[in-house]
């Protein structure tokens, strides 16, 4: 089960590819299914979540907040696969539309499960990759559940805290 | 933590005003004014509200507000209780916890003339619907409103009786106006909609059944009566997340069924036009009587309302 990984560092002896990314767009919402809002930046907090998020530790508004997760403080999601998903199934996503918090560009997701990485100036480290729910396709009306198996993105906690901005880096620690 | 899971879109009541023919408006927003999730042209919500009651209610703002969600509602005492507790007990500043949006007017794209006829109350769905024509530049169509004396909502009907927009009908002394007559014989060019109490649907339905079927739309507040099966079997529900079995009794519903063994599912219309109760099935031949599911949707879900199963066990995804 994805979601029940027990993610660990991942030994230095794990192949990593070579990669550098951006942060492409940056969404949040307050409350369990509003619309998700673009912003120009988030502020992280170390061990919480984003000021403002519906799964801010403390806030707990999310429509999974009931089911407490620390690795759900951020999660990211491929600029890639809103690519792959109108090339594979047909269907228009947009970047506010997957609910995760930051969309990157150049960033290979699956591999950073139990890994550190720089956001911008915040520290992460991924726990689990997403995994896609119904929730998603009640909300936007669109059949995107299997088309998003094994793609749905990344939860991580924060170790740094700062401000992340559309157009940082992302970067291995 | 939170302790229970957020089901609903959490709403503060922001304004609550008399609307005329025994109707009050409720504005609901977010508490912060967030964006709300949109809503096509007559499209409904849920309301939860205190003691269980789910009530389904058509939105009348246009869907181009994104910031709140207006309804209209008529004082029912005679009702089942949601409208009585609105009118009483809601006061401006309250939280009510509603659904997404669901449904809207469903009208073919190519029909270029609209006629809509409403009943009273039943003129919501066609003010989001008339806000969402006017602003898209597709101002060609009626509205009929037939009302005892004056009709709810009479400040956002009178602007549209100077457009040429809006016909108010006052039952009370011309009686109500030949359906027949008023919608005229089938054009290839429009569309249809009705809205209003059982018997105008049932006039409406007869006047229009010689139109294709995708030229016309009726909006239901009130369920028709399931035709009683005389045939009806006992069969299982085998839940598959809990493990748990309920036995449906021979002409019993799912979803009291459900309820009877402590299964609390949301539902509002009970008659399958609302979709408050959709519940996923996994393995058996379920029976669909709703009016809401479309037949991929029927693939893998049910309303649990209204359906029934063709065998004796159904697997159901709770």
């Amino acid at each position: 089960m994805l979601d029940t990984v027990d993610a660990k560092i991942s030994p230095n002896k794990a192949v990593i590819p070579m990669w550098t990314g951006l942060v492409r767009y940056l969404h949040l919402t307050p409350r369990a299914f509003l619309p998700m809002r673009s912003m120009p930046e988030l502020r992280l907090i170390e061990g919480k979540g984003i000021v403002g998020d519906r799964y801010m530790i403390g806030r707990e508004e999310g429509f999974y907040s009931h089911r407490p997760e620390e690795g759900r403080q951020v999660t990211l999601f491929e600029l890639e696969t809103l690519i792959a998903l109108k090339r594979d199934a047909n269907v228009e996503l947009g970047p506010e539309e997957h609910r995760r918090n930051v969309t990157v560009e150049g960033v290979p997701l699956n591999h950073l499960v139990g890994r550190r990485f720089w956001l911008g100036e915040t520290l992460l480290e991924a726990t689990r990759l997403s995994i896609p729910c119904r929730h998603i396709e009640e909300i936007t009306g669109k059949a995107i559940f299997d088309p998003l198996i094994n793609r749905s993105g990344l939860n991580c906690k924060i170790l740094k805290d700062g401000i992340v901005r559309v157009g940082d880096a992302v970067r291995n620690a | 933590m939170s302790p229970v899971a957020v089901t609903t879109i959490k709403t503060i009541v922001e304004k609550i005003d008399d609307v005329g023919a025994g109707a009050k408006r409720f504005v609901l927003a977010d508490p912060d004014h967030w964006e709300l999730p949109p809503h096509r042209p007559g499209a409904h919500i849920d309301l939860h509200l205190p003691g269980g009651l789910v009530r389904t209610y058509s939105l009348c703002n246009d869907p181009a507000d994104d910031k709140s969600y207006v309804i209209a509602v008529k004082r029912e005492d005679a009702g089942r209780g949601g409208s009585v507790f609105l009118h009483d007990r809601i006061k401006t500043g309250d939280t009510i916890g509603v659904t997404l949006p669901r449904g809207g007017l469903r009208l073919d794209e190519h029909a270029s003339r609209l006629v809509f006829v409403a009943g009273g109350i039943g003129v919501t769905p066609f003010l989001s619907m008339a806000a969402f024509l006017k602003r898209t530049g597709r101002s060609s169509f009626k509205l009929h409103v037939m009302a005892r004396g004056q009709p709810p909502l009479a400040d956002l009907l009178v602007p549209m009786l100077k457009t040429g927009h809006v016909f108010i009908h006052d039952t009370a002394t011309t009686g109500r106006p030949d359906l027949a007559s008023l919608v005229g014989d089938h054009m290839p060019d429009i569309g249809l909609a009705c809205c209003g109490p059982q018997g105008m649907i049932a006039d409406f339905e007869r006047a229009t059944k010689d139109w294709p079927e995708v030229r016309v739309h009726v909006e239901r507040f009130v369920a028709p009566p399931l035709p009683v099966d005389p045939d009806a079997k006992p069969y299982t529900l085998a839940l598959s997340r809990s493990g748990r079995e309920i036995h449906v009794r021979a002409g019993q519903s799912m979803l009291s069924a459900l309820q009877e063994g402590g299964i609390d599912i949301p539902a509002s219309c009970c008659g399958g036009i609302c979709g408050s109760c959709k519940v996923g099935w996994l393995e058996g031949r379920p029976v669909h009587r709703d009016r809401v599911l479309s037949p991929a949707e029927r693939e893998r879900s049910l309303m649990v309302c209204v359906a029934g199963s063709a065998n004796d066990r159904l697997v159901l995804d709770l």
